[in-house]
């Protein structure tokens, strides 16, 4: 059906814009890699020397990291589109707006991945755990999590796009909403960890994937509310 | 289980809100039931056994929660509607439910650890209920923030997307919620006595009192509704005066 | 071409537009006068499909443009005060995106085409951060024309052009004209929009207040009523 192909080549267009832009300046990735790096760092100093409590609470690191770095990623995003007001630029040219809400949730998944791979060794190094043993399933839960806190993000950074604090309404907004996300990814990947096998965390792999799911289908009904006047 | 219960019955309750009485008749009825309730409490119904004395504050705390899931699922409904129908009103429903789902929501946060301190020895357990109340709390503060900060003209319809994620929010914040608590050992903890395990005349003083706070819930709601509404026409004449031909 | 009728627009409680009608053939060059809170830019939006009316029907190409909107989309060109232009991709990157948002075959030669027209080939492979004002608003001048509009909306499309680019812009016109382009601009510039437009509106405080249906050769009589009007 042309219009599903429409649809597909309007995402990848709108996807390499963003990525390309990404690419030239380099600001977003290298701002959430940083910024991961220091709460990971911070927290390092904070828990202390104790090598057994830091391996229990490595997961939370992570992930706060994570959500901390997504929140970074997010408002550049939206900052992007409203520079030259190019979202109005880009809303006539669009058939249908999930469009763009797709392209720009994969470009968000696709910097929290490289930050999630790089901040990876270092947590491995520094936090003398072995994530090559279980990294396959560590790979799966990574993948599904940064998914929900993309849909979830990319929602709300479009929402907060034009509001007056935008830099605290979106944390505001997107850390409690992902609650349940930041819990069962906490969870889950600290069971891998722990040395337990995917059937253990299967509980959390579902609550991760309804949350994906639930949020995602929630964005694509509610999105044209959003960015359409 | 009891937070599903609360839940249920928090949804059933909401079409009240378009009972239209006339408000003085309301309000009497209203202050006469809270007082009823608080005679209750205090006098008909008898002190737990081992709880002593504190364990009324069981009726305000669950009411309140009650209420509070009640609003909240007003301003669920209400946001969709108002998606829907581009309505003024609703967007005024969703508004109001939200600040007094704030007020109620924060009556719960406060109540719980002061029943909590006599009987655990601890401020805060990190409850399920208590726990989604605490996250649904930042969520629907965050709701009220974007109200007031966005001066984009399509700030009602954030908020309402933001209602509407708020409540599809909830089972998952309850399961995963849940799901965390099992895995922190509690302090011996006295049984709190679910509903179900309650003697009548403890059930029927938390019905009293429950009616009685939903009776405040929708008084309120009406008022603040009504206000709105009546900010709205002045800005409007205001408008229309400074708008007026000179000359 | 484009019938517009009863068309209000409130922003809250201020009221933008009180009942704008307006009827323009297709092939027209309409300039749309006004000082500067008549509402111009509004009605523009809404004519872009960018704002939805508050009450009142748009009808573009026999399309309701509220309603089907995205069939109206594609054969709209705008120029807004922004230029809807991306500052770290080159002009080529920009109308490429663009190009394969709205599906444009032969690509390639198109952008080249419209670089031509727009005198930007030379500069094609910088970044727009980099262009001048007057540069970047000759690009947005070509995003806007790349998928062959059938109604092109300008916003004040005179600004941070020079001599050269206004007459550029002019000859531009000329020839979206003679290709039966509609074309609507609004502007204050009287002067410049007097040339090129073949049908007048004054609009003042949300309300059209003069129409015409042909040019005026006269300036200075129409700056007299124009004045007259607007007060």
């Amino acid at each position: 059906m042309s219009g599903s192909k429409v649809f597909l080549q309007q995402v990848l267009a709108l996807l390499a814009k963003d990525l390309k832009t990404e690419w030239r300046t380099r600001e977003i990735f290298t701002s959430m890699f940083v910024f991961s790096v220091l709460v990971i760092v911070v927290f390092n100093f904070a828990i202390g020397a104790d090598t057994e409590l830091i391996r229990q609470v490595a997961s939370g690191v992570i992930w706060i990291a994570l959500s901390f770095a997504s929140v970074l990623g997010l408002q550049r995003t939206g900052q992007m589109e409203s520079e030259e007001d190019s979202l109005q630029g880009v809303l006539l040219a669009l058939h249908d707006s999930s469009a763009l809400f797709i392209a720009k949730m994969l470009a968000q998944v696709v910097y929290l991945l490289i930050v999630g791979l790089c901040i990876l060794p270092l947590c491995g190094i520094w936090f003398h755990i072995d994530f090559i043993a279980c990294i396959g399933y560590i790979g799966i839960v990574f993948v599904l999590g940064i998914l929900g806190l993309s849909i979830v993000g990319t929602l709300f950074a479009m929402i907060t796009l034009h509001t007056r604090a935008r830099e605290v309404m979106l944390p505001m907004l997107f850390l409690p909403v992902s609650v349940p996300l930041t819990i069962a990814s906490v969870y889950a990947t600290a069971q891998l960890i722990a040395g337990m096998t995917l059937r253990d965390i299967v509980d959390y792999i579902s609550l991760i994937g309804v949350f994906d799911i639930v949020f995602f289908t929630l964005a694509l009904l509610v999105f044209d509310h959003i960015v359409e006047e | 289980m009891r937070t599903l219960s609360m839940l249920l019955i928090s949804m059933i309750s909401f079409p009240l809100v378009f009972i239209r009485n006339n408000s003085i008749y309301q309000a009497i009825v209203m202050y006469v039931v809270m007082l009823f309730a608080t005679l209750l409490v205090f006098i008909y119904a008898p002190n737990e056994q081992m709880q002593g004395i504190v364990q009324k504050i069981f009726y305000f705390h669950v009411s309140s929660s009650v209420t509070a899931f009640s609003a909240f699922f007003l301003v669920f409904v209400a946001s969709i509607m108002y998606l829907w129908k581009n309505a003024e009103w609703w967007d005024a429903v969703a508004l109001s439910a939200a600040e007094i789902g704030v007020v109620f929501c924060t009556l719960v946060l406060i109540t719980g650890p002061i029943w909590a301190r006599p009987i655990w020895g601890t401020w805060w357990s990190w409850d399920p209920t208590l726990t989604l109340t605490l996250v649904l709390w930042l969520i629907y503060v965050a709701y009220l923030m974007l109200r007031l900060d966005a001066h984009d003209p399509k700030r009602s319809r954030f908020a309402a997307v933001l209602g509407i994620v708020g409540y599809v929010d909830i089972p998952l914040i309850l399961w995963s919620v849940e799901k965390w608590r099992t895995l922190h050992p509690k302090p011996v903890l006295i049984q709190e006595g679910g509903t179900t395990g309650l003697p009548f005349t403890m059930l029927f003083t938390f019905a009293v009192c429950l009616v009685a706070f939903m009776l405040l819930f929708f008084y309120l709601l009406r008022e603040r509704i009504s206000i709105i509404q009546s900010q709205h026409t002045i800005e409007v004449l205001r408008h229309q005066v400074d708008n007026l031909p000179t000359g | 071409m484009v019938h517009l009728k009863g068309v209000i627009k409130h922003f809250g409680t201020i009221t933008a537009l009180r009942g704008i009608d307006l009827e323009l053939k297709r092939g027209c060059c309409l300039g749309i006068f006004g000082p500067n809170g008549a509402g111009k830019t509004t009605l523009l939006k809404i004519l872009a499909t960018l704002a939805r009316p508050s009450a009142g029907t748009v009808r573009i190409a026999g399309y309701d443009a509220v309603q089907e909107a995205e069939k109206v989309r594609p054969l709209l060109g705008v120029l807004s005060h922004r230029t809807f232009l991306y500052g770290h991709l080159t002009a080529y990157e920009n109308l490429q995106f663009y190009g394969r948002m709205f599906g444009l075959k032969k690509l390639t030669e198109r952008i080249t085409e419209v670089l031509q027209i727009v005198d930007l080939v030379a500069h094609a492979n910088q970044l727009v951060r980099t262009y001048s004002r007057g540069m970047q608003q000759r690009l947005a001048i070509a995003r806007a024309i790349l998928h062959y509009p059938k109604l092109l909306l300008l916003d004040e499309p005179y600004n941070g052009l020079d001599k050269h680019a206004v007459k550029r812009l002019h000859d531009l016109i000329v020839y979206l004209h003679a290709e039966a382009c509609t074309i609507i601009m609004s502007t204050h510039d009287l002067h410049r929009g007097l040339d090129i437009c073949n049908e007048i509106a004054i609009q003042c405080r949300g309300k059209i207040v003069y129409r015409s249906l042909s040019s005026v050769t006269d300036v200075q009589e129409f700056e007299q009523l124009y004045g007259a009007y607007v007060g």
